[in-house]
């Protein structure tokens, strides 16, 4: 039901003077500014919030490598100790000390045990570390919302 | 009154949206300024910068996997003038610590260079210095009142890899040096420097600190394992010490190879360097021969080359092991009289007697009846005059005259013939005995027995030069030489063993002329006669004990010998055939 339609005098003039008010247009106006500035607001918050959160996983990816660049040398420096503790001359000084003396030729007897097999050399393949580099950091942890937007359009002119 | 209020409003907003307007039109003017294109470039100019990743250098193990070359951890010291609260204290705990001067610390400090806020003080500090200096800045932080800095703020700690060699100074000969420039020096380290080195990637960095960037993905360099038994090589450089007091000698090498294979096995020198202090390299060595003798110095070596005069007449057909000739004592060639060592006759002689004596007049003889072109034939196929292709750095090819070189006379075919007037290296010489080990086929030496990379073992083949003499001839030879220090009951004798070998005694020539004071007194052999697993090169420079080989550089070897069998599990013969019997 359309209630112009219906034939009340003093309902029909309020509805008039409602619709012609002029603080009803202002208003009109400033709501559509305020929505547009929410908007805004909106989306640089959004873009703050990202950006910095990007930033903060691009930092932590940064330092986790750098604790694995140390951990390694760490390990090298360790591997390192451990063999001037295991050194020729250290071993023959820890023995000495401890009462052993080198053995003299005639005091040797080789007894051959079937079935073994000497060693020829270390075989270092099994032992291999996996690679332990920085994985590839992918856009979306250091690329700006301009950035992507400048991308996306030189992606779409390229494909143009 | 709304009229005016509304005239009010109106002229309000147009003055803010003109001033706004005020804004856009002058952020738009300096955006495209020419001083703005100027701010612009130098933005951009330090926006990013260059920055190089550098590879782990590789690891060099020995063939039974023990470290002889790694990586520790070092520390570069600074300060941060930005930060730095009390350079004196810095000053003071910097040159305690490390032994600098105060006030060559505090002049750097006061005085930095222009631009600069952050100032070394020092480098390549010890993890334990670095660590005391380390403790004293946070004793220091954590005493200072509430809010004030430590006393050493400002200072900063850096770790960065050094190369280091657990064994100090054992094999220095063989694995040479890295210095702080990371660049390898003699032996394996020069030789493979770009190998174990690795590439390092060098890519735009950006210095705005949100920005995270990708560290690149840089392989380290390779990792060698050589052909070196870790505990030979100790054995080895402890005799020689030994040997050199024993029998008064200047200097030594010892080297020991696998004559089948060419893997160098273990190579003393009486000169050694604590690889990890290489700055005393001017305080040990004269010359950059003296590193390594055994590649680098060539040296006149005397009746050990006799094996291969006899190894020529016998593969030319000259003469046979029962050939026989009247030894006088003497012989004259090219005007000159050539004399035995003893400068007596020793009556007639077949060709083990010959090498059994060393005689001189023995190869003179040989040496004038194959002829001076068959001869020299001989000894360049044996790699006289020819680098020996082993792979160290660093290595010297000796020298052969031959017929036509303007400093060649006759009289060099008969004492070339007994290693005189003609200079080789060690390793040279076992290079040319191998081919009579080794069935007639000469080895490439070599010490690098293996590359990892990216876990993956790539195993290095061995290499063969020529075959100078023919199988027969060198089965035949090895016998002759076996016989003859069976025969003379010789101190080289290996219980257990059959070994053959050849001793050398050579005058040293001083001014052009010999000096029948100094030798240099040398010993080769290799065992099993029948399977040989070991070839051992004993030079004792200018022994005082005695001058004979026979009495300093034999018993040399086969103490090397009874030490190389028991740590290359070679079983005594007896055993060995009763293992292959069964």
């Amino acid at each position: 039901m359309n209630i112009s339609n219906v034939n009340f005098p003093n309902v029909n003039r309020i509805i008039h003077a409602y619709r012609v008010a002029p603080w009803r247009v202002q208003r009109q106006w400033i709501g559509a500014a305020l929505v547009v500035v929410v908007v805004l607001a909106m989306v640089a918050a959004l873009y703050l919030n990202i950006a910095s959160r990007t930033a903060i996983a691009g930092r932590e990816i940064q330092d986790l490598s750098e604790t694995i660049s140390f951990s390694r040398q760490t390990s090298a420096d360790l591997q390192t100790q451990l063999a001037k503790w295991t050194s020729a001359q250290s071993l023959e000084q820890r023995a000495r000390k401890m009462g052993f003396r080198p053995v003299a030729p005639n005091e040797t007897e080789y007894v051959a045990v079937a079935g073994y097999v000497a060693k020829d050399s270390i075989d270092l393949s099994s032992t291999a570390l996996p690679r332990l580099n920085a994985p590839a950091i992918s856009p979306e942890y250091n690329q700006s919302l301009l950035d992507w937007m400048d991308r996306r359009l030189v992606a779409r002119s390229v494909y143009q | 009154m709304r009229q005016r209020y509304g005239r009010r409003s109106q002229f309000l907003a147009a003055m803010l949206a003109l001033f706004a307007l005020g804004i856009v039109v002058q952020m738009t003017r300096i955006q495209n300024s020419p001083e703005a294109e100027t701010f612009r470039q130098l933005s951009q100019d330090y926006a990013y910068e260059w920055r190089a990743f550098y590879p782990r250098r590789g690891e060099i193990y020995d063939r039974n996997g023990y470290l002889l070359a790694g990586e520790k951890i070092v520390y570069e010291v600074g300060v941060d003038l930005n930060m730095m609260t009390d350079p004196h204290a810095i000053a003071y705990a910097v040159a305690d610590a490390l032994d600098l001067n105060y006030d060559n610390l505090m002049s750097v400090m006061q005085n930095p260079p222009d631009g600069l806020s952050y100032i070394v003080l020092a480098d390549y500090v010890e993890a334990p210095q670095a660590g005391y200096l380390q403790e004293l800045k946070k004793a220091l932080n954590d005493q200072a009142p509430n809010g004030a800095l430590g006393g050493l703020t400002g200072l900063q700690f850096k770790s960065h890899p050094q190369r280091s060699y657990p064994e100090d100074s054992l094999a220095a000969n063989l694995l040479g040096f890295v210095n702080r420039e990371n660049k390898g020096y003699f032996g394996v380290e020069e030789k493979y420097d770009s190998l174990l080195a690795g590439n390092p990637v060098t890519v735009l960095v950006p210095t705005n600190p949100t920005k995270a960037f990708e560290i690149p993905d840089v392989p380290d360099g390779t990792t060698l394992i050589l052909t070196l038994n870790r505990d030979l090589q100790a054995a080895t450089e402890d005799i020689l010490d030994q040997a050199l007091k024993t029998y008064g000698a200047k200097d030594g090498v010892i080297a020991v190879m696998n004559p089948q294979s060419g893997e160098i096995l273990a190579a003393a020198t009486s000169r050694r360097m604590d690889l990890n202090e290489f700055w005393n390299y001017s305080n040990i060595y004269d010359n950059a021969a003296e590193f390594d003798p055994i590649i680098s110095k060539a040296y006149e070596p005397g009746s050990v080359t006799k094996i291969l005069t006899m190894a020529a007449a016998l593969d030319s057909q000259t003469v046979t092991p029962e050939t026989t000739y009247l030894d006088t004592g003497e012989v004259l060639i090219g005007g000159v009289t050539i004399q035995n060592w003893d400068l007596n006759p020793w009556g007639v002689q077949n060709m083990v007697g010959c090498l059994q004596h060393s005689l001189n007049v023995c190869m003179v003889n040989l040496a004038v009846k194959m002829g001076a072109n068959t001869f020299y034939s001989y000894m360049d196929a044996f790699g006289f005059g020819h680098l020996s292709g082993v792979d160290m750095a660093g290595e010297a090819a000796g020298r052969l005259k031959i017929p036509g070189d303007s400093d060649w006379y006759p009289v060099d075919l008969g004492t070339n013939a007994f290693g005189q007037g003609v200079a080789a290296t060690p390793l040279q010489i076992m290079t040319a005995a191998s081919s009579i080990a080794n069935n007639g086929r000469m080895v490439v030496p070599h010490i690098l027995y293996a590359m990892a990379r990216d876990g993956r073992q790539y195993k290095v083949p061995d290499q063969f030069g020529s075959s100078p003499i023919s199988a027969q001839t060198a089965r035949t030879l090895s016998e002759m030489l076996a016989v003859s220090l069976e025969s003379e009951s010789s101190v080289a004798l290996v219980p257990g063993y059959r070994v053959a070998g050849k001793t050398g005694t050579a005058q040293v020539p001083v001014n052009g002329y010999y000096d029948a004071s100094q030798t240099n007194a040398s010993f080769i052999g290799w065992g099993p006669v029948d399977d040989p697993k070991f070839m051992i090169y004993v030079w004792l420079e200018t022994p005082t004990a005695s001058q004979w080989g026979s009495e300093t550089a034999a018993p040399v070897f086969a103490e090397v010998a009874q030490r190389a069998v028991i740590l290359l599990d070679i079983p005594p013969d007896a055993i060995r055939l009763q293992i292959a019997q069964k």
